[in-house]
């Protein structure tokens, strides 16, 4: 494909699925980069959260206040949006939220792997969040979780055409929700790796690409952060929607 | 399978389905994991700091209400003592001017008595001059009579 080497730029090969224990094949419990960074990110979780705050300060220390702030920043958001009865779900939605943030985060580290870069994983967190929140409606409301697509307050009339659309936009929402994650992920570390490729074929020019690379990795800092709290609190949302279906 | 032995992706890795069966094995294994840990020991880890720093705030609080109101408690003695000092002073005053008074009028009496007695005998001493002179003009002019009628009745 190349007709240079110096312009060897392959920036999807760090999404590449590779079982790093047992050889070549990938079987479906082969041990690959992708497992081996959803354990470093378990590793760090159990870090912060469980030697971070081992020492149960009154006044916390800095490990503990960062794990303290995720804490009660996540649980706060679900009271805020589904109310008490919401914190019911509190482990589940805080488990997906480290999850995804400390992946998101860690695969921001050069030589790592961004398992959300994955639609297989935000696909199935979200199809997981949208079966979920469907059962726990039905099973809240009965058949008045229906409601939720017919909507009261709006005019008669307009009310078959909003059912329609309510009801697409409902089953859209784990794609939408999983290929935001994926998609915010996969493109700002690609973008990266472009401009590092960039940076290798053009010998001191590389400072622009460089200085590129710095403001992208910015950026990308913001939107890993940001994009697990969006994922996060459109699981609140839609928890909601499943608690309290009446708009 | 999936794995490029040559490590360069055709193109989205993420849109090989081989690769899925994989995946999605231990983002499962990984996320029953993550929840046991974060139902087992984040959460009563994080709640007991929390309680812990509730209960100690809120034992600060109460105290901090206790020592509040036993400031205005003392705030009140302090009001009701100077009031009963006010009063006390006030009583005082009352009684002390109620003596002056009284030892004014006294005094005013006194002087009255004194002023009326000194004028009775400034009187009485008058009319004593009064009527003592009165005798020395009769004496006086009864003699004056007496020499006049004498010098006549010599003259003739």
């Amino acid at each position: 494909m190349e007709k240079q080497s110096a312009f060897n730029i392959h920036p999807m090969d760090q999404f590449i699925i590779d079982p790093i224990l047992t050889g070549d094949s990938l079987e479906w419990y082969s041990f690959t980069n992708q497992a081996l960074w959803m354990l470093i990110s378990l590793v760090s979780i159990s870090f912060v959260f469980i030697y971070g705050s081992r020492k149960h300060q009154l006044v916390p220390g800095r490990l503990q206040s960062i794990a303290e702030l995720m804490y009660f920043f996540i649980r706060d958001m679900i009271i805020d949006i589904a109310g008490q009865e919401g914190l019911r779900y509190f482990p589940y939605i805080f488990t997906v939220f480290i999850l995804i943030l400390f992946g998101n985060v860690l695969g921001l580290l050069p030589y790592s792997f961004t398992y959300t870069s994955h639609i297989a994983v935000t696909g199935f967190l979200a199809l997981s969040v949208f079966i979920a929140v469907t059962i726990i409606g039905f099973v809240k409301n009965g058949i008045g979780f229906l409601s939720l697509f017919w909507i009261s307050s709006a005019p008669l009339a307009l009310r078959p055409i909003l059912l329609i659309i309510e009801v697409i936009s409902y089953f859209v929402r784990p794609v939408s929700h999983s290929i935001r994650l994926a998609g915010n992920m996969m493109a700002g570390h690609a973008v990266i790796k472009v401009f590092a490729g960039f940076a290798g074929a053009l010998g001191l020019g590389a400072i622009a690409p460089i200085f590129a690379i710095t403001a992208v990795y910015g950026l990308e800092m913001l939107v890993v952060v940001i994009q697990a709290y969006v994922f996060t609190i459109l699981t609140c949302v839609y928890l909601n929607d499943a608690l309290h279906p009446g708009h | 399978m999936a794995s490029n032995s040559d490590n360069s992706a055709v193109g989205m890795p993420q849109l090989d389905f081989s690769t899925f069966p994989n995946q999605i094995f231990w983002l499962v294994v990984f996320c029953v994991v993550l929840f046991a840990i974060v139902k087992f020991f984040i959460i009563p880890r994080m709640e007991d700091i929390f309680a812990n720093r509730r209960k100690i705030i809120d034992g600060n609080v109460a105290k901090a209400e206790e020592i509040r109101l036993r400031v205005s408690e003392i705030e009140k003695q302090i009001e009701e003592e100077l009031q009963k000092a006010k009063s006390q002073c006030d009583e005082i005053m009352n009684a002390s001017g109620n003596i002056i008074k009284e030892q004014m009028a006294l005094a005013l009496e006194d002087s009255k008595i004194a002023t009326t007695q000194l004028i009775s005998e400034a009187e009485g001493r008058l009319k004593e001059l009064r009527d003592g002179s009165e005798a020395a003009i009769e004496k006086i002019s009864e003699e004056l009579a007496s020499e006049i009628i004498s010098k006549i009745s010599i003259g003739k």
